[in-house]
């Protein structure tokens, strides 16, 4: 699938502030609405957090990939953000998560969900690519490694 | 009364086709298709059906003077039923399998049809059917020797597991070619013929002008429908039916089959491609389904009227050639197949494998050698020949087959590993009540994401599932689900059964927390008498 069209400038957070799972995610969400992406937060946030409960979405190498399939959303929605630092995230290898990827898709309605999920996993499978996106200055920077790293 | 006998004759032809396709599958292990053309060599103008039927005086299938012994109009409706068997077996082809393994499956392929083709026409000539090689008789012999059908093979492979095995992925990647090959020989074939009515040879500046004519439809045909594919299918979508869908995209294909005889070429030819242009498209499989209703009932009638044709007394006199030829197109596959497999790779006995896996013949060579008589290219003598080694290499092929694949590795070199490890197995075990509904669980997932989901055995067993480049084998065994896919997919496929088994665990919860089964069945059973009925 063509992440060109699902990742574009407003899904880009580079700097997260909190420093716990919750605050991360919630920080996302409030992105998410702040460039209209989505008009439920706590719908949102809710569809999320009892992903979350089932299973944290934690991986390894600092990843980490938030979602759900919720009402709140007409299409998918998608974000990317970072946190230098790292936060506990309960991941699969016990190391704290640099790398978020959320992605919110209806709940009723087909269409590529895990596919998403899976190349973005994919894509940050590689250490060289996750080097870069840390250390990425801007967005358009962000943009442009992700995009040739298809 | 020609349309009563026509009905009573569809009425004879489906019943009877049906029965021994059955028995033959189920008792004698061989494909449906030879029972199917048994029965129309019992019922067929010269043996059951040319005997007057009591009360009526007269023959069910009384024998039409000519080439063809059927009338008119049931060889039109074989005629029909042809295209769907050619445009599905368009629609299966796995454009992608074969380009993937293109070189050794092309080389296996190509010589497998060369040999055989020489080796098929030489015969004629030698035995005195034919005046020379450029007979079309002799032409047309060589190329019914050249088709394979692969379905006999793909069973006792998958039976056996060897499927994925580097013989099995060549023999089925060969297969492909196998049959664009013998289509674009038969489209050469007949234009030849229609140059030559009435026998004789021609210039070979003609053949090749008329070679050249048949690849270039063919090869521009083919190259515009799959880039045209996606565009087409974007539009179809619109529809918002597949069944819709199904039956515009089966009304190109008959548009397509007519382009093709009107161009000079056999209806089949536009079919196949049409079906080949479609088979790239994520729609391929869904198309496939919807066309199961018409394709069972259509196509039995096609290798019942194939049967009827077989002429008794002449395939008497015809024996000893019948023989003779089908050992010679055994014997062209083992030589032509074998001998690439050999230098690609495989040992003595990996080459042996795949030449054994391109033996049997089927459905291309009935089609071709039924367009052979139909055409007045050969007569039913050798038309009876043809069915006769039809039926010899798909009785020889299966034993051949089940031993060559006993003893150790088929290769010389490391192609098999590298082959293997490009595929990933993920095992789930699941307890007998859940295992069924964690499939179809696991189907619609897939289908939520958008991928089209083909069960390959009508149970379910087996399952395809696709989307672009993306093709995964869902297989149910023992009491365990296996997912089967290039280990590109393989991340894709574990976040997708990993959120149904999370969901599997909530919906497990959610069933505690149900009321007690008990005292629901105890509700419902209760409820059964509160009603008066006196």
């Amino acid at each position: 699938m063509n992440l060109k069209k699902v990742l574009v400038k407003d899904c880009v957070c580079l700097s997260l502030k909190s420093d716990t799972k919750t605050g991360i995610i919630e920080e996302m969400i409030e992105h998410l609405f702040s460039v209209g992406k989505i008009t439920n937060r706590q719908g949102a946030f809710d569809a999320i957090m009892a992903r979350e409960k089932k299973m944290s979405t934690g991986l390894q190498h600092g990843i980490a990939v938030p979602h759900a399939k919720t009402d709140t959303v007409k299409g998918l929605v998608a974000a990317i953000a970072f946190r230098k630092e790292g936060v506990d995230f309960e991941s699969l290898d016990g190391q704290p998560a640099n790398i978020f990827v959320m992605t919110l898709s209806p709940l009723n309605r087909t269409g590529p969900h895990i596919q998403f999920l899976s190349e973005m996993s994919q894509l940050l499978n590689r250490s060289d690519l996750r080097q870069r996106l840390l250390a990425a200055q801007d967005v358009g920077q962000v943009l442009e490694i992700l995009h040739s790293g298809q | 009364m020609h349309m009563t006998r026509l009905v009573l004759q569809l009425a004879a032809i489906l019943i009877t086709a049906r029965i021994f396709g059955l028995l033959f599958e189920r008792y004698a292990k061989q494909p449906r298709v030879l029972g199917e053309i048994v029965a129309g060599m019992i019922i067929g103008p010269y043996a059951l059906g040319g005997l007057a039927l009591p009360f009526v005086n007269s023959p069910l299938f009384p024998a039409m003077p000519g080439n063809m012994p059927v009338s008119s109009e049931l060889y039109a409706i074989a005629t029909i039923a042809s295209i769907v068997l050619l445009f599905r077996a368009g629609l299966e082809t796995d454009l992608s399998m074969f380009l993937r393994y293109s070189v050794v499956g092309s080389l296996v392929a190509l010589g497998g049809v060369i040999v055989s083709f020489i080796f098929g026409a030489g015969i004629a000539v030698l035995c005195g059917k034919a005046e020379s090689f450029m007979d079309p008789v002799a032409l047309l012999l060589g190329t019914i020797s050249t088709a394979t059908s692969v379905g006999l093979t793909a069973r006792i492979l998958s039976e056996r597991r060897k499927m994925s095995s580097p013989e099995g992925v060549t023999i089925l990647a060969g297969a492909v070619l196998d049959d664009v090959l013998g289509i674009i020989i038969l489209a050469v074939v007949v234009g030849i013929a229609k140059l030559t009515t009435g026998g004789g040879e021609i210039a070979w500046g003609k053949v090749a002008i008329i070679a050249g004519k048949a690849f270039g439809f063919w090869l521009a045909f083919t190259v515009f429908g799959i880039l045209m594919a996606p565009r087409i299918t974007r539009a179809l979508k619109l529809f918002r039916s597949n069944d819709a869908v199904a039956v515009v995209v089966f009304g190109l294909a008959l548009f397509f089959a007519g382009l093709s005889e009107r161009a000079g070429l056999a209806m089949i030819i536009g079919a196949y491609v049409t079906g080949l242009s479609l088979s790239q498209t994520d729609m391929a499989h869904e198309l496939c389904d919807r066309l199961n209703g018409i394709y069972g009932m259509l196509v039995p009638v096609f290798f019942c009227v194939m049967g009827m044709m077989v002429n008794f007394v002449e395939l008497k006199g015809a024996v000893l050639f019948g023989l003779a030829y089908s050992a010679v197109a055994i014997l062209g596959k083992v030589i032509g197949c074998g001998l690439p497999a050999l230098g690609l790779g495989f040992n003595m006995r990996g080459a042996f494998r795949i030449a054994a896996g391109m033996l049997p013949r089927g459905e291309v060579t009935m089609i071709i050698a039924g367009i052979g008589l139909s055409s007045g290219i050969i007569t039913s003598e050798l038309f009876s020949v043809a069915v006769m080694t039809l039926f010899v290499a798909s009785i020889i092929a299966p034993p051949i087959l089940i031993n060559s694949f006993k003893g150790g590795s088929g290769v010389r070199s490391q192609l098999a590993d590298k082959r293997q490890e490009s595929l990933k197995h993920i095992e789930l075990e699941f307890p007998r009540g859940v295992l069924q509904f964690m499939r179809l669980r696991l189907e619609q997932a897939f289908r939520n994401e958008e991928f089209f989901v083909h069960r390959i055995e009508s149970n379910g067993e087996v399952c395809q599932i696709r989307k672009e480049d993306i093709v995964i084998t869902l297989t149910v065994e023992d009491g365990r689900i296996i997912l089967t896919t290039a280990a590109k997919n393989e991340q894709l496929v574990r976040l997708l059964v990993l959120e149904e088994v999370l969901e599997l665990k909530d919906l497990l919860e959610s069933v505690e927390k149900m009321k007690k089964p008990d005292s629901m069945g105890h509700d419902l059973l209760a409820q059964m008498f509160t009603g008066d009925s006196d």
